[in-house]
């Protein structure tokens, strides 16, 4: 059911290997939860985080939502379309809802991230 | 959780069903953001048979129910519908409501479901003459633009003779329905009410007409708030009084009220806080419980807080000291401090409720 393209994390992010870098989103168990998604606000580049610090925030019209790096990094590019649009997270969470791109300084964390069928299991838990 | 008669209906068309003061309600259908586009520019139903009615016959009942509320009876004609709200002896908002003049010797009287055992309490104890009906009464709100067109086609003959803020008895099909001209979304609409059998045939044929969509309480809470009705028990409750929350036009001081005197004694003193309305300038939201900041010094409380899909920015209202009320004053709210503005309502200024039929 989720992208077997991607790694996920406890706080539902999913991030993707491509050509050297990493891709950063929300799943869309996160999307659904949060309902229509009304606000996002992204780092900038260049900004630098470790695993687990809070990156990004996201808002819907019921709650807002903190986003923690999945893995220690910079960001390389980021997702503007979503300033203007940010119902694109609802339409398109693992495409066109991206949120940015970033380096790795430490790849060894990707491992302890779960992968399709693992994070499948955990949001089945969730929703009980 | 109590059920209202289109429960089923709910569930079979992915209402995403939540537990609203005890009412498993659904909070949305297509999606908040949608649904309320819709209602600004189609028309929505929205089952509001959660609220609460009641029925007040004849003269003495009329005049002792006259005496609990702020508003005075006799400026409401027949067919008008006024706004007000029960308090306290010491003035907190017990609940607000409006009341409907069918009769020169009938009202009808509608209220939230929140505080209804309490309201049912006071109002129905002592008055025999006043019904409590609201289990055996559905509320179907369809509120938009082409709302009038919509009641038309699903068979609701007398919208013409129908004023804003004006109700009537209509015959549908036989049965009779109580016809207000009212809402809470700010568009031009109808809110029906009528016996819980009837509620099902109601709304699909509502639904049938192709541009008509059902909307939940999510988009019914941003509506409302983009024309800046306040919610029972969100922005006011018996912790507050009708000076603190907005009311000054409702308060009729020439009539007698439970919590007058209270009430008189805060107006002359003067020191009480106010609620304001406040908007952002860009699409970050304040929320419902967030601190107001001076400066760094707390100065109230965000009551209402969302994001605005019609303008485009959050919005919402908070209670502060009156020396902080003036639109343009510049404030802060919430954990990361975020700017806003103290502006006015409506927040959107085109409804089309008043719309001259």
């Amino acid at each position: 059911m989720f992208p077997t393209d991607a790694k996920y994390t406890k706080d539902h992010e999913w991030i993707r290997e491509e050509d050297g870098s990493y891709i950063v989103g929300i799943t869309s168990f996160a999307a659904e939860q949060l309902g229509d998604i009304t606000y996002v606000e992204v780092p900038e580049v260049g900004d630098e985080f470790s695993i687990t610090n809070e990156v990004a925030t996201v808002e819907s019209v019921k709650a807002a939502s903190d986003i923690y790096a999945p893995i220690s990094g910079s960001i390389i590019e980021v997702n503007y379309a979503l300033e203007d649009q940010p119902e694109l997270v609802n339409e398109n969470p693992f495409t066109g809802g991206w949120f940015f791109k970033m380096s790795a300084s430490n790849v060894e964390e990707l491992s302890a991230l779960m992968d399709a069928n693992s994070y499948e299991s955990y949001v089945q838990e969730q929703d009980h | 959780m109590h059920k209202t008669a289109l429960f089923d209906i709910h569930e079979s068309i992915g209402g995403k069903i939540v537990d609203f003061n005890g009412w498993a309600l659904p909070i949305q259908f297509a999606g908040i953001i949608k649904e309320h586009s819709q209602t600004r520019a189609n028309a929505s139903l929205f089952d509001c048979s959660h609220m609460g009615e009641y029925t007040v016959k004849g003269i003495d009942a009329i005049e002792a129910f006259s005496k609990e509320i702020i508003s005075d009876l006799s400026k409401i004609p027949v067919g008008r519908c006024r706004y007000g709200a029960l308090l306290t002896e010491s003035a907190g908002i017990i609940d607000d409501l409006i009341t409907f003049r069918m009769a020169k010797d009938e009202l009808y009287v509608v209220t939230n479901a929140g505080p209804l055992d309490i309201v049912t309490e006071r109002l129905c104890a002592n008055n025999p003459g006043m019904s409590n009906v609201s289990f055996e009464t559905a509320k179907i709100d369809i509120q938009g633009p082409k709302a009038r067109e919509s009641a038309l086609k699903a068979g609701f003959k007398d919208t013409e003779a129908l004023k804003y803020f004006n109700a009537l008895w209509t015959e549908w099909e036989g049965q009779r329905i109580l016809m207000a001209r009212t809402g809470y979304t700010g568009e031009l609409g109808y809110e029906l009410f009528m016996p819980n059998d009837l509620a099902k045939k109601v709304w699909s044929r509502f639904q049938e007409i192709d541009y008509v969509e059902p909307a939940g309480l999510g988009a019914r809470d941003t509506l409302r708030t983009e024309v800046g009705y306040g919610l029972s028990g969100q922005d006011f409750n018996k912790d507050y009084t009708p000076l603190e929350s907005n009311m000054q036009p409702f308060i009729d001081w020439d009539t007698d009220f439970v919590g007058k005197d209270a009430l008189v004694a805060q107006r002359d003193s003067n020191t009480h806080d106010v609620l304001v309305p406040i908007q952002t300038s860009s699409r970050k939201s304040p929320r419902h419980g967030f601190d107001v900041f001076d400066g760094e010094q707390i100065v109230g409380q965000v009551t209402t807080g969302t994001f605005g899909p019609s303008v485009g920015f959050g919005i919402g209202f908070a209670r502060v000291p009156q020396s902080l009320s003036s639109p343009g004053t510049e404030l802060t709210v919430g954990p990361k401090k975020i700017d806003v503005e103290v502006s006015t309502i409506p927040f959107y200024a085109d409804g089309t409720c008043r719309m001259k039929l």
